[in-house]
């Protein structure tokens, strides 16, 4: 176990070296003369990028040598300074990049966190009852709405709770994350904060709900069809029993394994949900620095996804094992 | 999903004793029977309905209502009015003046549902539901093209890696490993910035945003491919094969790949859908097509910088919606069809 966990640490840092090496090069691909007017053009706009940044950041990205040597060093000069956790100075913010990420993460933490409960405390007793009735009408109704879930657009359909919820009936706030005429102490700010979050979490929950239910119908169906449920209900176990214990316990196996899988999405933001209510989420952030072209910080959040989605494979992997004793890591 | 009768092979009609036994039994090939099983689900038959629907929707539509083009601005003119109040107090009476300027514009933008314009002119002044039809074309095509790409891209390589195994093997699963870590659309952010500082014309952008997400999206099917033929590769008949002294690309194409094509086609349905999805994100992030070109997801954008457009115009912006739920969920129904047709296991 120890080894098998050591090996994929490794292997997993050997990913990551392939991803930096894509995303750098994709980077390189950038004409420098374009990302001089972008420089240019934020200090027009009252923003003050100092020529130190600009120039440790072509120093720091080996930009402006384009012989083949050049780009090779100014990756190991990027993937050295990455090493020691240096990911740059944001241009538009004017702080290191790390920081930039961790301050917005918040944001972006509590809004999925509180959808992926609700996506789970809604996904998985819908799935069972499709399951345990299936090719009735409620497994029909409940199939087609989730499909329906599933096939919307984020940003169309969290513009129409916007208008409809927010701007029509005026129930909840239409965007931000707090309300700037008001100043909230304590639990009316968390309530302020909850009343914000409420229909980008809205959005989030309807549209990943199908996937989860899926699923959980199909893993359910599996389980039902084999043989110790056909034993369980042949000692004359209550149906109630046979769902809830013997049959629903076995389909969790899947189920935790996907949480793990769930790490990146709980801290890599939103993007288009959070750019839809304007909250101040990590991928609003990163959707506004790439339009600017603040480049350190278009790398190193890309940078942070790809360990995100690094991580959950491999804890993914790692939970299979711990939750199922049949598997054996090696 | 299907009906609730028992699957059907064969069919009893009165026994004619007499004729010998196949000509009172009627023999179904198994493309008979998954075209049967999926014709006989209602769901799949509505997705189909959707799908066919806006295909001829936006591909012969344009054709027959002609009245406006894509680009095509309605330059009949529009009066806007503009009333300003001022209230003056004089000598302790107030005064309230109605000021109503009238002001001539040229284009004849964000006009209501009326004859002239079935659903409305957006803010520009181009008709809704001609760029609704333009707009189909330009996301049906690019996700025809990318799902397509996808597939000979995933089952080259997929079967290539599960065919050979070996080093062969190890080397392309390690790329996949690394292509399903790149983040998706911030990988797509750079890209666009990428095309933006390089001036592509703005018809063709979309196009090249597309291959690249090719070029990271075929390692779904080329694992689907590969495990596929690594089990396949074991049975008897390739065994025969072997001995036959087929060639190894007969054998590749000939005899494996057909025994994948029932995983493909699913995959290849529901990931239209996606496909249709990731177009229109683009597209809304204003990425993809840009405006004054049409595609559903680029006549959705106006609405994150205009809110009057949002609250009082829904006509603007919300067929373009539909479309994009109408499309996606055709594919995704036509998908789950096919996948239950196609299932040999299935009973019913």
């Amino acid at each position: 176990m120890f080894k098998y966990i050591i090996k994929r640490i490794a292997y997993s840092i050997l990913i990551l070296l392939g991803v930096s090496l894509i995303i750098y090069f994709l980077i390189r691909l950038m004409p420098v003369d374009f990302i001089q007017n972008k420089i240019n053009a934020m200090n027009q706009g009252g923003a003050t990028v100092s020529e130190e940044t600009v120039e440790a950041m072509y120093k720091m990205y080996g930009l402006g040598d384009n012989s083949f040597m050049g780009i090779l060093g100014g990756y190991f000069s990027w993937l050295s300074a990455l090493a020691r956790f240096d990911l740059g100075t944001s241009f538009v913010y004017g702080i290191p990049v790390a920081r930039v990420i961790v301050e917005h993460m918040g944001v972006s933490f509590a809004v999925a966190l509180i959808a992926t409960i609700f996506e789970f405390m809604i996904a998985i007793p819908l799935g069972i009852t499709a399951a345990t009735h299936q090719y009735s009408l409620r497994d029909y109704i409940v199939t087609i709405l989730v499909m329906i879930g599933i096939s919307l657009p984020s940003f169309f359909f969290g513009q129409m709770l916007k208008d409809v919820l927010a701007l029509k009936l005026g129930w909840f706030p239409a965007s931000g994350l707090i309300d700037a005429t008001a100043s909230h102490t304590g639990i009316a700010l968390l309530m302020d904060y909850l009343r914000h979050m409420f229909i980008p979490i809205l959005t989030i929950v309807i549209l990943s709900i199908g996937a989860r239910m899926r699923m959980t119908r199909t893993n359910m169906l599996e389980v039902l069809g084999s043989d110790y449920i056909r034993t369980a209900r042949a000692k004359g176990l209550k149906e109630r029993v046979v769902i809830n214990k013997h049959a629903f316990r076995n389909t969790l196996i899947p189920l935790v394994t996907s949480m793990a899988g769930l790490l990146p999405s709980l801290f890599s933001g939103a993007i288009i949900t959070e750019q839809v209510f304007d909250l101040p989420g990590i991928g609003n952030i990163a959707l506004d620095a790439m339009n600017r072209g603040d480049i350190p910080f278009i790398m190193g959040y890309n940078m942070f996804l790809a360990l995100l989605s690094v991580l959950g494979v491999l804890l993914a992997d790692l939970m299979y094992g711990i939750v199922d004793p049949r598997v054996k890591l090696e | 999903m299907e009906e609730k009768n028992n699957e059907q092979v064969v069919e009893n009609k009165p026994v004619d004793t007499e004729a010998p036994l196949d000509k009172n039994v009627r023999l179904m090939s198994p493309t008979q029977m998954v075209v049967r099983r999926f014709f006989r689900s209602k769901l799949s038959i509505v997705g189909l309905i959707m799908v066919v629907g806006l295909f001829i929707f936006s591909f012969f539509g344009p054709m027959i209502y002609t009245q406006w083009g894509e680009i095509e601005l309605d330059e009949s003119g529009k009066t806007e009015y503009a009333v300003s109040t001022t209230t003056y107090t004089v000598n302790g009476v107030e005064y309230t003046i109605h000021q109503t300027t009238e002001k001539s514009l040229k284009d004849n933008f964000l006009s209501a549902p009326s004859k002239e314009h079935i659903l409305g002119t957006d803010n520009e002044g181009y008709d809704v539901f001609v760029r609704l039809m333009y707009g189909g074309r330009i996301s049906l095509t690019v996700s025809f093209i990318a799902v397509f790409l996808i597939t000979i891209l995933g089952v080259i390589l997929g079967g290539v890696a599960g065919y050979f195994g070996g080093w062969i093997d190890n080397l392309i699963m390690r790329i996949c490993d690394v292509l399903m870590c790149l983040p998706g659309v911030p990988i797509l952010l750079i890209i666009s910035t990428i095309l933006d500082a390089s001036d592509i014309d703005a018809k063709y952008r979309i196009y090249l945003l597309m291959i690249y997400l090719t070029f990271i999206s075929w390692t779904g099917t080329a694992r689907l491919v590969r495990g596929q033929i690594l089990s396949l590769r074991e049975q008897e008949y390739m065994v025969a094969a072997e001995a036959m002294g087929y060639s190894t690309a007969r054998k590749i194409f000939k005899h494996l790949i057909p025994n994948v094509m029932p995983q493909l086609i699913v995959q290849m349905s529901l990931s239209l859908g996606s496909m249709i999805l990731y177009e229109a994100t683009l597209s809304y992030l204003n990425l993809g097509v840009k405006a004054p070109y049409a595609a559903w997801g680029t006549m959705i954008n106006i609405i994150s910088t205009n809110q009057d457009v949002l609250q009082n115009h829904w006509y603007v912006w919300v067929p373009a919606g539909i479309c994009i739920v109408i499309a996606v969920l055709g594919f995704n129904f036509v998908g789950d069809g096919l996948r239950d047709a196609l299932d040999p296991k299935a009973r019913r």
